[in-house]
């Protein structure tokens, strides 16, 4: 059996198209009896032989020494971690334009961004042929790069995949899940990488995944959702409610007022964690350590986290520490734990009615990092109004390709019930044996 | 924004500072939408109900302490860190 993965052939994609964060030096297990497959993992996923730096350099050098859960499981399963895929410093990002190891860049235009945080992810889904890549979403960082890079990502419920292994986010909020080429990849691999370990309590209440169910028969699409969209965006999902309508899914517009309060709960909450979470990078325990030891403590805490630290990570400390300080915590970190409790409130009145929601993935197509360049912060967490919703909610949803403009893809997101993963794959399994997914022309 | 930072561990420029805080502004500026919403009362930390998970402490090495001995500053088998004060 001739192995058509090599180090050399993933180096020449990747100097091309950078969608490692670090590749496997040896791949001969590929050749090995029983039959193996390749997959890669965000580098927030921990992997034995791999750093794992989460696109930041203050996780520079950090080797685990033991596998997350997912890692293990897909290694179990006589799969190849090929390579840690790039992203932006944990997770911090729409466009993957935040790493300290490069930018990814949109394998159908080297000029656009492959999209965030798990760029390098989808990026090389799209790039290599029977690719499947563990990645991470918090507030749309599996559905925004595949609907960029035209892949399949799929974000189950939150809890449904074990954390262990994982470098936190916002805990409340992170998830691992799947980029793919196919939903007979999806199908295969949610089942490995899904169930309860012991090591992640969040994981331990679920109840037991199925792949088949029900045919869904009606979406519901939140009106609120259909603005501010780039008319191609909109176009393309036009088109796609018609195709989905010939197979017998009926669409209804619906209102969902809350929505209007999901992307600034979202901030609010993920910040905040976040800031927690990177309490821990202090130049002790992990990765680069901090300079003169007989400084003061906070003077060394401080003196490597400000050297370290990219600016996205410092906006976002800053911004989760206001947001927790003593007067502002009712008025922003309560509220938005009760606006979450709101939106699930609403998600799921709205399912009772229709299976699934569904809405565009982003509001347009890959944007030019010339582009990119030239938006505010603000205007950048604002383009993940319609990914942050589901994420904030915990509930499952998937990102399927659905149109081009010119050559760029188009995504659509559908939304389901907590624990319903099973609704999404039917949708998917139907829309793909109509709809056909486009990969782009590589050369390495 | 300098007593923030000062919480946060982060030592900021002048340059940083005048950044940061017009981003923050912009960005607490658009939260304030919050305080439009209902208020339901509900402030559950996870989106799915979770329960305790409790399993009798069992003793296990899994983990080469060795390992992460020699991933940290140490010095004659002891963490070296700054001083507390």
């Amino acid at each position: 059996m001739t192995c058509l993965i090599s180090t050399e052939k993933l180096t020449a994609l990747n100097d091309k198209y950078r969608p490692f964060a670090e590749i496997a030096q040896d791949l001969k297990e590929m050749n090995e009896y029983p039959p193996k497959f390749h997959f890669s993992a965000k580098d927030n996923i921990c992997a034995t032989g791999f750093q794992a730096r989460a696109g930041s350099k203050i996780l520079e050098g950090y080797r685990p020494p033991f596998d997350a859960t997912v890692v293990r499981k897909m290694r179990e399963a006589n799969g190849i971690l090929i390579g840690k895929t790039n992203m932006d410093e944990f997770g911090f990002g729409t466009f993957c334009t935040n790493s300290a190891f490069g930018i990814p860049l949109n394998p159908y235009d080297l000029e656009r961004t492959c999209g965030g945080s798990s760029g390098g992810a989808a990026a090389i889904t799209a790039l290599l042929d029977k690719h499947v890549a563990l990645a991470e979403s918090t507030g749309g960082s599996i559905s925004c790069p595949a609907s960029f890079c035209g892949v399949i990502g799929f974000t189950p419920t939150y809890g449904r995949v074990s954390r262990y292994g994982l470098i936190d986010y916002a805990n409340s909020l992170d998830k691992i899940g799947l980029v793919t080429r196919s939903v007979a990849d999806l199908k295969r691999f949610l089942p490995v990488i899904s169930g309860p370990d012991r090591r992640d309590p969040t994981s331990c209440v679920q109840p037991e995944l199925r792949l088949d169910g029900p045919k869904v028969k009606s979406v519901a699409i939140p009106e609120e959702a259909l603005q501010n969209l780039d008319p191609a965006v909109l176009r393309a999902f036009e088109t796609a409610l018609d195709k989905l309508s010939e197979m017998g899914i009926e669409a209804h517009r619906v209102s969902m007022p809350s929505l209007g309060f999901a992307l600034a709960a979202y901030y609010v909450l993920a910040t905040s964690e976040a800031s927690t979470n990177l309490a821990r990078y202090k130049g002790m325990l992990f990765g680069v350590r901090g300079g003169k030891i007989d400084q003061s403590f906070n003077d060394y805490f401080s003196e490597v986290r400000s050297a370290n630290f990219g600016k996205e990570a410092k906006r976002r400390v800053l911004l989760g520490t206001y947001t927790r300080m003593v007067g502002f915590r009712d008025r922003y970190y309560l509220k938005a734990l009760a606006v979450r409790q709101l939106i699930i409130k609403e998600y799921q009145g709205l399912m009772e009615k229709d299976d699934l929601i569904i809405t565009p993935t982003m509001p347009f197509i890959a944007p030019r990092f010339t582009e990119i360049a030239k938006m505010k912060p603000l205007e950048i967490y604002q383009a993940d109004f319609l990914t942050v919703p589901p994420n904030l909610t915990g509930m499952p949803h998937i990102s399927l390709p659905c149109g081009y403009e010119d050559k760029m893809p188009i995504g659509m997101q559908l939304v389901a019930p907590h624990w319903e993963e099973r609704r999404l794959l039917d949708v998917a399994e139907r829309w793909c044996d109509d709809f056909k997914i486009r990969f782009p022309e590589v050369s390495g | 924004m300098k007593s923030v930072a000062r919480n946060a561990r982060l030592k900021l420029t002048e340059a940083e500072i005048r950044e940061f805080a017009k981003d923050l502004e912009d960005v607490l500026s658009y939260f304030s939408i919050l305080d439009k919403a209902p208020d339901t009362g509900k402030h559950d930390f996870n989106s799915v109900p979770v329960s305790n998970v409790l399993r009798e402490d069992e003793v296990s090495r899994e983990i080469n302490a060795e390992m992460l001995r020699d991933s940290m500053d140490t010095y004659q088998d002891m963490v070296r860190g700054p001083k507390l004060t």
